[in-house]
């Protein structure tokens, strides 16, 4: 459905709706004051001003699916390991929709604790980190359209916003940035080490995952999401570039911090790693820009090598886009409860020494495949 | 980056056990390190000099909560020494079964804690499961899951309940297809096999000259276990093979406890088997002679001693325990110096601290 | 990972996952399991051997007066020092105390955690519980009955009967070396004041102190009689030993405490009762 039009139609409906107020009292009002109404009521009206608040209207809409996903993202995350582990997910909290309530009841707990900050941080700093991370993952995430005609930033072109890929990637990369500041102001040996480490392995483990994504790059012949999508339309590149599909997932697995990558986030070593010092609602933040960072990662992955929202059409291709997402999260999360963490410089080890050409060969194949002209 | 001292601890999520480490850290690599132990420190011996003989047996058990029917069966050991006591054959044979169940049970936690600390939170619930199985055995034996109270002098507190010999034997066949499975799920990873190589390196010399015992050093090539050379219980009559690695690393150290899981599973066929029939408890003396009574066992920890000083009242005049712990934790300079600060949780998780021993 | 994938297979399609959904499924206990304590007051003696056993002082007398029993004195115990170790179960004589498989006994008062004799009175449960504890019968004396006529040690095949004179009174008394008796039940036959009675008896697996009686400094006040809670000790005149009073009437003999050992429970209120320092315990402190 399009999700632009649908949001037009609301804000038109409400504007004719309040606009019937403004114009009797523009014709009820002497002097001024009526004037006063009615320009505000031709000013809202008007087109631009309308379209201006339906994309409002659509990136709240977006951002609220989003924060469900995520709700849905983490029930699934816990039932999945309880099976793995050999005993029940979630269970009692909405006892009959098999637990889905629990995390609500965490998010609740997380909100009534008490915020403290500590006396000797960089205040700066400190209060800024989260902000910078989840408005940059937000940002990330506001940039992926479902359909066709169901995203905030879909326009009549036929390849979408052209270099709506590389927004996303970029507004992902910002993170690092965030977690260094986060560690070094929060004035703890800990963090120090925890944020330093956890920069350098995010930083390492870009040049992979964008390698991979300059490979798609190579076979669809555009930057945006439409052309993409669409250049896949014969067959997802999943099976071209299925090396390029594994690195790509283990690299957004070390981008998001989930084992076997997590040691700056290791409990064992250092508490919590660059996160030590934030409590309460702010750590809630921080865990769910970690669960929001894998949503937007298993985004980008079905958009660029599983075929997107492509898929038969008894379900709308929204939910075949959802299915698919939380499919590459699966695999994730299976990867995540059966390994060990690794240690720091061998997961930079890993990182420049094996997925680097590894990104590369892959490269070479797409530019292999592109050359003999099958795409 | 500048040298600079790290705790880590007291106050920390996984160590186990309340004890300070200090390490002196240049950038990611261990120069030196101080082991602070002590924050546990209960007063057990003093404890027991104002007890009787009989009501030490439960305060012994909680020395170690990790291992505690070993530690009660030592106190026994020692005891029976003082006061000249045989032992019935049919509870040397219980004695026998229930303490390799604790020895199982005992490294399925290291192993539970030990996978946790690496981030393998799927061998922690694995490991507790297993042990569940193990910890139901002595729990329909003894009555309690954890602090068993369970051997006396001269014998030990109830005869087997109906069915346990059916329910030991299918215990062990559970395990040992387990330990199959552990085998595959450790050293199947490539991760674990990282982590685990080549670090925390204890020389053969080193660990004679420093006194460890147990696991560790059978991990660095000395076949030394007590129930092999200086047999104490039925042991001499019981067919095992202790366990040893020859190199001195963390993967020697987690190789040799999974062995010793299988040689117990061995071990407890044979005893339950074998089990004569009889009386399982006899009259204790109250009033212990004058003189000394030594006693000392392989727990799963290393080698406890402990050493009783009787004085003609039912109460001990003196008891002092030798715990291992004590003496491996200060074989920790010698293993984290070169390393970095993440393999600290593998080095020091491999040697199974208990704290509760350490500090009495 | 295969092996993580199997595991789901195993717990979510073929199979429930191993978990007990505790509170809504109850744990299975063995009847081994050592739980909080109940009590049986009728057979409960009052010895207080459970208060001294315990290693961690978490038990102590109360006296009561119950409708049936009259005044009595029963143990109560702390939930809150308590290790569970079971040894007040073991000592018992009478294999009066009990623990149960009740484990959920947390309470947010600290004091609701003592629980008195009348909290723990359950009178029977004893019956409904298998004792591991081996029963004996045993011949019991009661020494009021007796007439020391010697036929009991006549018959004895076993010759576990010795006949012991009582200094001062004059008397004999059966004592019976119970480690050889056989129970056959010929000397409570042939006894015809019926003094001997058949009563089971638990074994006991912990060597009690016995009491050391010294004629000397015993002065009759019979209050070791009363402390006794076994029916031990026995009152009996020593004749000869009357005073003459001021009008030439003969008084009152003296009286001496006479103990029937095979009774004892080792308990020591006796020792605790005599203010004239005519009982020892060996090692036992006052």
């Amino acid at each position: 459905m399009n999700l632009f039009e649908f949001c037009y139609g609301i804000i038109h409906w409400l504007v004719d709706l309040v606009n019937h107020l403004w114009y009797w009292l523009g014709d009820h009002l002497p002097w001024v004051f009526g004037d006063f109404f009615n320009w505000a009521g031709d000013l809202a009206v008007s087109h631009g001003n309308i379209a201006l608040f339906a994309i409002l209207a659509e990136a709240v809409i977006m951002f609220v699916i989003a924060l469900v996903n995520v709700l849905n993202f983490i029930w699934i995350d816990r039932k999945w390991m309880g099976r793995m582990f050999d005993f029940y997910g979630p269970y009692y909290v909405g006892y009959r929709i098999g637990g889905w309530l629990q995390n609500l009841a965490d998010g609740i707990k997380l909100f009534v604790k008490e915020i403290i900050t500590p006396a000797k941080v960089d205040k700066l700093g400190f209060l800024i980190a989260p902000v910078i991370l989840v408005s940059s993952s937000v940002l990330a995430l506001s940039t992926i359209p479902f359909s066709p005609r169901f995203g905030v930033f879909t326009s009549d072109l036929d390849t979408g916003v052209p270099a709506g890929l590389l927004i996303a990637f970029a507004f992902f990369a910002i993170a690092p940035f965030s977690i260094l500041i986060a560690g070094w102001s929060s004035n703890n040996k800990y963090t120090l080490i925890g944020g330093m480490r956890s920069a350098a392995q995010m930083m390492s483990y870009e040049i992979p995952l964008l390698l991979c994504v300059a490979s798609v790059f190579l076979l669809s012949g555009s930057f945006g999401f439409l052309g993409v999508v669409n250049a896949q339309h014969d067959i997802w590149f999943v099976i071209p570039l299925f090396l390029g599909f594994i690195v790509f997932i283990t690299c957004l697995a070390a981008e998001v911090e989930i084992q076997p990558f997590d040691l700056p986030e290791a409990e064992a070593e250092l508490v919590e790693g660059w996160t030590t010092e934030y409590g309460g609602f702010r750590f809630g933040l921080f865990m769910m820009t970690s669960y929001l960072r894998g949503y937007v990662g298993g985004a980008l992955a079905t958009a660029l090598f599983l075929g997107g929202w492509q898929g038969p059409s008894i379900i709308p291709d929204e939910f075949w886009f959802l299915i698919k997402a939380y499919l590459v999260f699966l695999i994730i999360e299976w990867m995540r409860w059966s390994n060990m963490r690794i240690r720091v410089d061998q997961i930079l080890n890993i990182g420049w020494k094996r997925l680097m050409p590894l990104a590369m060969l892959n490269l070479l194949i797409a530019a292999a495949f592109k050359t003999m002209g099958w795409f | 980056m500048a040298e600079m001292w790290i705790n880590m601890g007291p106050q920390h999520p996984m160590t186990h056990g309340l004890w300070n480490l200090r390490i002196k850290v240049d950038g990611e690599t261990i120069i030196d390190a101080e082991p602070e132990v002590g924050y546990l420190h209960r007063g057990i011996e003093k404890l027991c000099e104002g007890k009787t003989y009989t009501q030490i047996i439960p305060i012994a058990d909680r020395l170690c909560y990790g291992a505690s029917l070993s530690w009660s069966h030592l106190y026994c050991v020692a005891v029976e020494d003082l006061l000249g006591l045989e032992v019935l054959p049919r509870a040397e044979y219980i004695r026998v079964a229930a303490l390799e169940m604790q020895r199982i049970a005992s490294h399925l936690m290291w192993l539970a804690a030990y996978a946790a600390d690496l981030g393998a939170m799927i061998g922690f619930i694995y490991s507790m499961r297993d042990r569940e199985v193990f910890i139901d055995l002595l729990q329909a034996l003894s009555g309690s899951r954890i602090t068993y109270n369970f051997p006396r002098f001269g014998g030990v507190a109830h005869d087997i309940p109906p069915n346990f010999e059916r329910d030991s034997l299918r215990a062990c066949d559970y395990m040992e297809k387990r330990l199959k499975e552990y085998e595959d799920l450790y050293e199947g990873s490539k991760v674990f096999m990282l982590r685990n190589e080549g670090v925390g390196l204890l020389k053969k010399e080193d660990a004679m000259n420093l006194g460890v015992t147990g696991p560790s050093l059978r991990a660095s090539g000395v076949r030394y276990d007590l129930r092999k050379d200086m047999p104490y219980s039925v042991y001499q009559e019981l067919d095992f093979e202790p366990a040893t690695h020859k190199d001195g690393d963390c993967y020697a150290r987690f190789k040799v406890r999974m062995d010793e899981m299988y040689e117990s599973c061995k071990i407890i066929r044979q005893a339950v088997t074998k089990m004569p029939k009889g009386k399982w408890r006899t009259l204790a003396p109250r009033n212990a002679p004058e003189g000394t009574g030594l006693g000392r066992v392989e727990d799963p920890r290393g080698e406890g001693v402990m050493y009783v000083v009787g004085d003609g009242t039912d109460r001990p005049y003196r008891l002092k325990i030798r715990s291992p712990i004590f003496v491996t934790v200060s074989a920790a300079p010698k293993m984290l110096i070169g390393y970095k600060i993440a393999d600290v949780v593998a080095i020091m998780g491999g040697l199974d601290m208990c704290i509760g021993e350490s500090d009495r | 990972m295969r092996r993580t994938g199997a595991q789901v297979y195993s717990s979510l399609i073929a199979g429930k996952p191993n978990t007990v959904l505790y509170p809504y499924q109850k744990l299975d206990l063995p009847p081994t399991y050592r739980g909080k304590h109940t009590l049986d007051f009728k057979r409960c003696i009052g010895c207080s051997n459970c208060v001294q056993i315990c290693p961690n002082d978490c038990m102590w007398m109360e006296k009561l007066e119950d409708p049936e029993l009259g005044k009595i004195e029963r143990p109560g115990v702390d939930l809150g020092r308590c290790l569970f170790c079971g040894f007040c179960v073991e000592i018992c004589p009478t294999v009066a105390i009990h623990e149960t498989v009740e484990f959920e006994l947390a309470d947010q008062d600290r004091s609701k955690l003592r629980l008195g004799p009348k909290e723990l009175r359950d009178d029977k449960y004893a019956d409904t519980v298998k004792e591991e504890r081996q029963k004996r019968s045993l011949p019991v004396l009661d020494l009021s009955k007796c007439t020391g006529c010697e036929k009991c040690a006549g018959e004895c095949p076993e010759m576990c009967i010795a006949m012991m004179p009582i200094e001062g009174v004059g008397k004999q008394k059966p004592e019976i070396n119970l480690s050889k008796c056989t129970s056959c039940g010929k000397c409570v036959i042939v006894c015809s004041e019926k003094a001997l009675t058949m009563t089971e008896v638990h074994e006991s697996y912990f060597e009690m102190p016995e009491p050391k009686f010294i004629l000397k400094n015993c002065t009759g006040c019979s209050a070791c009689a009363k402390a006794c809670p076994a029916d031990c000790i026995y009152m009996m005149d020593m004749p000869g030993t009357e005073k003459v009073l001021k009008d030439g009437k003969k008084g009152k003999p003296k009286k001496r405490a006479v103990f029937v050992l095979e009774k004892c429970v080792g308990c020591g209120k006796c020792f605790r009762a005599c203010k004239f320092e005519s009982i020892e315990m060996a090692g036992v402190k006052r």
